[in-house]
């Protein structure tokens, strides 16, 4: 008789449990089925202001090579390509769009996303004037790009150059990519 | 019920943050501009009333063998839930706060007033706890915000005001960036809960000291 009460108080904690857990997730279903479209929408508009932002006139996706590993996705137009590419700085990956002419010169650079320090490496996606200097200098240039303390011409954003190297590889990621496709 | 005793231990003699010290590690990590600090303040809020009203609504249908099980996956639920609505409707806030509404699960005011407070309250008690709590937690973001905020970025309600730069206070290039850094959370913490100390040990020794004339 004991054995079979326990039994029993054992399989009704798993059923409050079960019961507890089954409510919740219905309810977290609800919520998402409300706010997934929103979120998807939100972060598809994000990506094609950065596209326009590089890359004038927008483009379409097209099939790419990539040796590097940073780069997630390529759009092409007439005039040229915007290049999405991931590169990790300090505190994970920098997610930016590269926008580069059909002659491999670079249009412009975006960040879309990043977990930068603030106050240091955070200034590269800034709003500000030093962040739009900081992106500013990469336009024009073509090849492969550095920072100074590496030989290159970019100027840093700090001593530490950890995110400013960070979109310097990013950058040569998505010329060497544009590269390839000719 | 009391509701005003309630509210001046959420915000007093038992503030989360400043008594309890719980939940200390998103007190030090967002707390750098104004924005953040309101913003989490709010969520942890929500979450607080809701996890609170459900616990104490369940509280005797959930065995006490797994009620810590229970109660994390209500947390969690709710959490999801606010993380959701945060970023489909409010993205910047979601960005800024990163990972740390994610986190929320774990905080330990929310688990530590499921505990200490909704599994042994009735349900419209619990509500006014969570509110009171959460008050008080947002409270303590805010004081802290406002002084790294001004230290460290020279600025007063940085991501709210003056088209989200905040207004300048201090010029630029004099304020100490150590203080929106990791190191100024805990001395402004420190600060905060030494000067928190003072003020209520001298209020009650006055009280004191009118009580014994």
């Amino acid at each position: 008789m004991k054995t079979q009460s326990t039994a029993l108080y054992i399989l009704r904690l798993a059923l409050t449990l079960l019961i507890i857990t089954g409510v919740m997730a219905a309810l977290l279903a609800a919520v998402n089925l409300v706010t997934a479209p929103i979120i998807a929408g939100l972060q598809a508009e994000k990506t094609q202001q950065a596209i326009q932002a590089v890359l004038p006139g927008g483009g379409e996706e097209i099939a790419f090579t990539d040796k590097t590993g940073t780069v997630s996705t390529v759009y092409g137009s007439d005039t040229g390509y915007a290049v999405e590419v991931a590169p990790i700085g300090f505190d994970g990956a920098i997610t930016m769009m590269v926008g580069i002419d059909k002659d491999g010169n670079v249009l412009g650079i975006s960040i879309i996303s990043h977990t930068e320090t603030a106050g240091l490496g955070a200034v590269a996606a800034a709003k500000t004037s030093a962040g739009e200097n900081f992106r500013g200098q990469f336009v024009g240039l073509n090849g492969s790009v550095a920072v100074s303390k590496d030989g290159g011409t970019v100027e840093a954003i700090t001593g530490a150059t950890i995110t400013s190297r960070a979109v310097c590889e990013g950058i040569n990621a998505a010329l060497a990519c544009v590269a390839d496709l000719g | 019920m009391n509701f005003k005793k309630q509210f001046s231990e959420g915000l007093l003699s038992k503030n989360p943050v400043l008594v309890q010290l719980l939940g200390l590690c998103s007190v030090l990590a967002i707390t750098t501009s104004l924005f953040n600090g309101i913003g989490m303040g709010l969520s942890v809020t929500v979450i607080l009333i809701c996890s609170n009203v459900l616990i104490s609504a369940l509280r005797k249908v959930i065995p006490s063998q797994i009620r810590i099980a229970a109660y994390i996956v209500i947390i969690a639920s709710f959490v999801t839930i606010v993380d959701l609505v945060l970023q489909a409707f409010i993205p910047d806030l979601s960005e800024s706060l990163g990972v740390f509404i994610p986190l929320i699960v774990v905080n330990c005011i929310v688990l530590g007033r499921a505990e200490a407070f909704a599994s042994k309250n009735g349900v419209l008690a619990s509500a006014v706890d969570g509110l009171c709590q959460g008050i008080g937690y947002t409270v303590a973001l805010v004081i802290m915000c406002v002084i790294r905020e001004l230290l460290g970025s020279g600025t007063f309600g940085g991501g709210i005001l003056n088209n989200g730069e905040g207004i300048r206070i201090i010029p630029e290039g004099y304020p100490a960036m150590q203080m929106v850094m990791p190191v100024g959370g805990f001395l402004t913490l420190g600060f905060v809960i030494a000067g928190f100390q003072w003020y209520t040990r001298h209020s009650r020794n006055k009280k004191q000291k009118e009580a014994a004339k």
